[in-house]
């Protein structure tokens, strides 16, 4: 856009203004590496503790601790990559806000359930809880995202969560939490993966006048 | 009687500029003069002007020595820009 004080004609501005529209959309489009990489340690450590459970390698929790602690390593070097890091984000937009803010209180949701399952609540149900937990944050990431498999998975998420719930063996729970985070996470982040890759890819060939 | 349309949003460039803010809570002026394709020198002197004008607030900093200028639209811009689109909407609806 060169010529700034050119006289506008009524059809120019709102195509301009539909141009500017979609071009802050395309910041707002999510890579779906996050919820793989999520959605891939809850899975792994659920089906090692079905396993586990079998063969009685070690204690019931024993890879669950493993993947607590990974994610606290995982969100101290987060924190500490945030403080002292250049951020590439050049734009900050509503959804991204919004996301900060339900991350956060997702989080502190899942040691909410944590401390309550050491103080009663118990293994089965508190990860039936876990999983109507992980459909909740699903649905408004999806809904946000205008992300239409997300808000599916959401709805098939809670299905497992509900039927875990009635749920008294531990493995039955842990393999419902497997499946619950393979629809609910897995498939929805390499879809959205795709369409990432996709969309990437044009606006690449756009700018190289492909 | 048909709305006069902004002076100040009515031009190709402020108006890309004020149509991209809305769209987002805050943007630094690099992506700004990316996504309107236009050159560090014009853009400049418009978002001067929106600034001059009250719709947008300009924010002047540095960080790793380099100069970060980020923008976000005030209530008084986005007041002035839901006003140009109603506008721009009866002059259109007449048009057809």
């Amino acid at each position: 856009m060169h010529d700034n004080e050119k006289e506008l004609s009524q059809e120019e501005s709102l195509m301009i203004i539909q141009q500017m529209i979609n071009a802050a959309k395309h910041e707002q489009k999510d890579d779906g590496k996050g919820w793989i990489a999520w959605g891939w340690m809850l899975f792994i450590a659920s089906i090692l503790t079905v396993v586990n459970l079998h063969f009685k390698w070690f204690s019931t929790f024993f890879f669950w601790n493993i993947f607590g602690a990974v994610t606290l390593v995982m969100m101290i070097v987060g924190v500490v990559k945030g403080f002292f890091v250049k951020s590439k984000g050049r734009v900050k937009t509503y959804t991204k806000s919004l996301f900060e803010k339900l991350n956060a209180g997702f989080f502190i949701c899942i040691m909410f359930n944590i401390f309550a399952m050491n103080l009663g609540v118990g293994p089965a149900k508190g990860f039936a809880l876990l999983i109507g937990l992980y459909g909740f944050w699903i649905l408004i990431y999806g809904t946000a995202l205008d992300f239409r498999p997300s808000v599916i998975a959401s709805f098939i998420t809670w299905t497992f969560g509900f039927i875990a719930l009635f749920q008294t063996d531990f493995e039955v729970v842990m393999l419902l939490h497997a499946a619950a985070v393979l629809f609910g996470y897995i498939i929805p982040g390499y879809i959205a993966n795709r369409e990432f890759k996709k969309l990437t890819g044009r606006k690449l060939n756009q700018s190289a006048g492909v | 009687m048909f709305k006069e349309l902004d002076p100040i949003l009515h031009s190709q460039l402020r108006l890309a500029v004020m149509s991209l803010l809305m769209s987002v809570k805050e943007a630094e002026f690099t992506f700004i003069r990316e996504k309107t394709n236009s050159t560090a020198g014009n853009l400049s002197v418009q978002v001067q002007k929106l600034k001059e004008s009250g719709y947008i607030d300009v924010n002047k900093q540095f960080k790793d020595n380099y100069p970060l200028t980020t923008c976000k639209v005030t209530p008084k811009g986005i007041e002035a820009f839901e006003n140009y689109v109603k506008a721009l909407q009866e002059y259109l609806q007449v048009g057809k």
